[in-house]
């Protein structure tokens, strides 16, 4: 069992990649197609972090393989639409087949996850490439903007995600989905609140929703993938996986409920509002999402039931409903309900497409939608108690409103027998065609084949609710209170959306929750720039003070280390000699007024100590240390060339600072010497370390030997540490020289390319 | 002018360069024994390196090229062992039997060691050309190519304003 290969050679056939992408995602779905309503489980996984018990696992059962048969069935067709979208010229096409592909890629690794932790990075995932996808056109600040919304509340949402598992592995003890058991106390509840918000913020639940009106900016293919069909199915799939973990606690319930039926009254609200056709489809997303997570709240096994037939449904009409708006967009030129009349005469097919997918959406007979909003009105019916007038009460009018926005959408495009002002109809584009009759179809032949939906389904609710065996979605339910609700609620809807749809709207509502976002993220750039210019000053004596105070303050706990009776004067007299000769050069160098002279002192403070560490018996110290001064005198004299010869006298107030500071950094160093000579721990592995460096690292110099093998990776790591110095040194160079010479002039940059990399890092 | 370069100590600095090469690769190979390894040895390379730019016999060039090349010997020599399901650094000891020398035991740490080698001496060539080293060499007698020439009158900043 693989997960989709994702080929980026795409990028270089065009639109063509659409096609190329969409092979991979049929396989997927064909594949899912073949397990459905099986009761036979795939698992396959492998040790990711054996240390931490995190692993990569999949578990395809029933509800992973419906799932992915949604996110690849659909996906699929979307590229297929995408090539009718697209114009053949368009840009960065193959760059959008290679991002769609990758996330399809991740929905279906999300969807098949058995690990959480593999589920977290899935999820992760989804919220980068999705990131992408928004920003396609990236041109477009308010593409740009809309993407930045998006990625920053999912990823905050990825966060607690993240928390909220950590927790819940802590309470459960597993970190597999197969394998949860009710758990409840503390950490649960906060698990169980963190995972709510990471579910809410992904299926854009009051008050997070406002990232999906604006990933409308995303070409209409994706808003038809990822924003109705998948990705903000994620928050709910997750809801659904983990629920019977969190049953028991306290706050699942309430939580759920109380995002799911703000989320679903406040999108249908929203949807009633705007004129932009897709964002009323957006807005009625958000509604249907809080009406998922409703259900999945209620817990109840039918509301289970309910939650995961709506979920297939919803998927289907929705991304034909989006293919629908993007076919309209690109015909006529425009997506406002205000300039578009009587589409029903010049795009037919259209027409009948968008009629089948909206009366699902409405839940109206004889479509899939119909069925699964009946089970949905049963659940919320089969409520008692407080919970029955509320949580049913909202329900219903949540779905009067769907209907509503839904009338008034369809009468706003395709209603009216005035022809457009202004506005011709382009031809049809197959492409995009087929894929819209293709779900439309599926919609019909839905409520057509229910028995065997009914049974796909049920599968997948009982791995989620075992006591969701015994429920069924009916053709003709016979005169039931949930259908003579459900009745009501359809007759009500269309009056009020035909009423509404008479009434003008000029505009919609301006985006003001998406507006507080951006200036918060806007907020946190400006202060980040007011930090960075109070602290980034560019004063390199400031930094360099800055740094000398901070390390002595770190001394000050040694300062009770010391034990005066451990420390003695010398080991060997000679050393006293060379201390006295380190001191002495050491304030010679800042007693010497000329530069040079303060380098080639300094140079005699650097041989001292080499003749220090020789008195010590450390000759590789030694050999380093002699060779290290040298390239550093020499180094001084080719620097010093750029400078004038004397130091500049500086004021008195910074010659007193320097001496403090000075002053203390030489104390703190001697304070933590003495104070961790005073307090030796343990024996030093001394005997040890020779006979490894013999044993294994098989040579005599035990000072090697530990550089080269038994701590190579941290040499290893030093070497990068110059590596990067180097580059840093280059890359300042290369910069001076282009400004200071003329082009003609400069040296030929040197080819390789770790310095060119470095260069564009700087440039940019 | 600092540097100002004589026939004496270009001399020098060339007779010494072979001296220095062979004690250079001496330091490395010895290090596994005695005082010396890859850092000394890169470290003797660029003083010598050093030295002949200041004499301006060489001009401080392919920094990048030793370091990348250093770099990806020390990061070959440390994942190739993964290869083999060995821990990442593990070490490999061959014994060799050398006709003049005897038997002589290296391991892939001397490998590891050329890597740090080459690495230092590119650090060591960055700074120099960072440092614009051959700006400062004496113009009037050494090979220094008409472009750096040019480019010393054109410097507000260069070895006269700075004298």
């Amino acid at each position: 069992m693989t997960v989709v290969v994702l080929s980026l050679t795409a990028a270089r056939l065009g639109r063509n990649a659409l096609l190329v992408a969409a092979v991979p995602m049929a396989v997927t779905a064909a594949w899912s197609a073949t397990r459905l309503g099986t009761n036979d489980v795939i698992f396959a996984g492998f040790q990711w972090v054996p240390g931490l018990d995190v692993a990569i696992e999949f578990r395809v059962d029933a509800l992973g393989s419906l799932l992915s048969l949604l996110v690849s069935g659909i996906g699929a067709l979307v590229c297929v639409y995408a090539f009718g979208y697209f114009s053949a010229t368009a840009v960065g096409v193959g760059r959008f087949a290679a991002t769609l592909l990758a996330f399809s890629t991740a929905m279906v690794g999300l969807v098949w996850s058995d690990s959480v932790w593999t589920l977290f990075v899935f999820w992760e995932l989804t919220s980068i490439t999705s990131f992408l996808l928004v920003g396609f056109k990236h041109a477009d600040p308010v593409a740009r903007t809309a993407a930045r919304r998006a990625l920053v509340i999912t990823a905050a949402g990825g966060l607690s995600l993240l928390a909220g598992f950590v927790l819940f592995v802590d309470a459960a003890g597993t970190a597999r989905l197969s394998e949860i058991t009710p758990i409840t106390g503390s950490t649960a509840t906060a698990a169980a609140i963190l995972i709510m918000v990471a579910a809410a913020t992904k299926s854009a639940q009051f008050p997070f929703h406002v990232w999906l009106p604006g990933a409308m900016a995303a070409p209409t293919p994706v808003s038809a993938y990822l924003h109705s069909a998948t990705m903000v199915k994620a928050g709910v799939i997750l809801v659904a996986v983990i629920a019977p973990a969190f049953q028991d606690t306290e706050v699942w319930k309430p939580l759920g409920l109380s995002f799911g039926l703000v989320t679903m009254l406040w999108g249908a609200i929203g949807a009633l509002r705007h004129v932009d056709a897709k964002l009323i489809l957006a807005w009625g997303t958000v509604s249907q999402l809080g009406l998922l997570i409703t259900l999945l709240a209620i817990g109840t096994p039918k509301a289970t039931f309910a939650a995961i037939s709506i979920l297939v449904a919803h998927a289907i009409f929705k991304a034909a409903l989006f293919m629908v708006v993007g076919e309209v967009d690109v015909r006529t030129g425009t997506r406002n309900i205000n300039e578009l009349s009587g589409l029903r005469r010049t795009m037919p097919i259209t027409f009948v497409v968008a009629v089948i997918s909206g009366a699902s959406m409405a839940g109206i007979p004889p479509m899939l939608g119909f069925p699964t909003k009946e089970a949905a009105i049963e659940a919320a019916l089969g409520l008692s108690g407080a919970e029955f007038w509320i949580v049913g009460g909202l329900i219903i009018g949540g779905s009067v409103l769907t209907v509503a926005y839904t009338t008034r959408l369809l009468i706003g495009m395709f209603g009216s027998s005035e022809p457009m002002v202004d506005r011709d109809v382009a031809p049809r584009r197959p492409a995009m065609t087929v894929p819209e009759v293709t779900l439309a179809t599926v919609t019909v032949l839905g409520f057509v084949a229910l028995g065997w939906v009914t049974g796909v389904v049920r599968a997948a609710a009982v791995t989620v609710e075992p006591k969701a065996e015994v429920y069924s979605l009916f053709r003709w339910p016979g005169l039931t209170d949930a259908f003579i609700t459900s009745a009501v609620i359809v007759a009500f809807g269309l009056v009020t959306g035909a009423l509404l749809a008479r009434r003008h709207v000029a505009s919609g509502p301006a985006a003001r929750g998406a507006a507080n976002v951006d200036w918060m993220i806007d907020g946190v750039g400006r202060l980040a720039r007011l930090v960075a210019a109070r602290v980034q000053h560019g004063s390199l004596p400031l930094y360099v003070a800055t740094t000398v105070l901070v390390v002595c303050a770190a001394a000050v706990p040694f300062v009770g280390e010391i034990d005066s009776d451990a420390l003695y004067w010398w080991d060997n007299p000679a050393e006293a000699v060379l201390v006295v000769m380190i001191v002495g050069a050491a304030i010679s160098a800042t007693l010497v007024s000329s530069r040079l002279g303060a380098a080639l002192v300094l140079g005699a403070v650097g041989f001292s100590v080499a003749g220090l560490f020789v008195a010590l018996g450390a000759p590789d110290l030694v050999l380093t240390q002699l060779l290290v001064e040298t390239v550093i005198v020499v180094g001084f004299v080719v620097g010093l060339g750029r400078l004038a010869t004397k130091f500049p006298t500086p004021t008195r107030l910074w010659l007193t600072g320097r001496l403090v500071i000075a002053g203390a950094m030489g104390t703190a160093v001697a304070v933590a010497l003495a104070g961790s000579a005073s307090n030796p721990v343990g024996e030093a592995p001394v005997r040890e370390l020779v006979e490894t460096a013999q044993t294994d690292g098989g040579g005599k110099n035990v000072v090697n030997v530990i550089l080269t093998d038994t701590r190579a990776l941290d040499t290893f790591g030093e070497i990068i540490v110059l590596m990067v110095v180097a580059v840093g040194i280059l890359t300042l160079s290369t910069k001076r020289g282009r400004t200071r010479r003329t082009p003609a002039e400069s040296p030929a940059p040197d080819p390789a390319p770790v310095d060119a990399a470095a260069r564009e890092e700087v440039a940019s | 002018m600092i540097a100002r370069t004589s026939p004496i100590v270009a001399l020098a600095v060339r007779a010494v360069t072979p001296i220095a090469l062979v004690v250079a690769a001496y330091v490395l190979f010895a290090g596994h024994n005695q005082p010396g390894g890859g850092f000394a040895a890169g470290l003797m390379l660029g003083a010598i390196i050093v030295l002949r730019t200041v004499a301006g016999i060489q001009q401080p060039r392919y920094a990048s090229v030793w370091m990348s090349v250093g770099g990806v010997i020390a990061g070959l020599v440390a994942i190739a062992p993964m290869f083999w399901g060995e821990p990442l650094l593990d070490q490999i000891v061959v014994t060799w039997e050398v006709p003049v020398l005897g038997t002589v035991k290296t391991g892939s740490a001397l490998l590891f060691d050329l890597g740090v080698v080459g690495i230092v001496i590119g650090l060591i060539i960055a700074l120099l050309d960072g440092l614009d080293a051959m700006s400062l060499v004496d113009r009037g007698r050494m090979p220094v190519p008409a472009s750096v020439r040019s480019a010393d009158i054109a410097s507000p900043d260069g070895p006269e304003a700075a004298s």
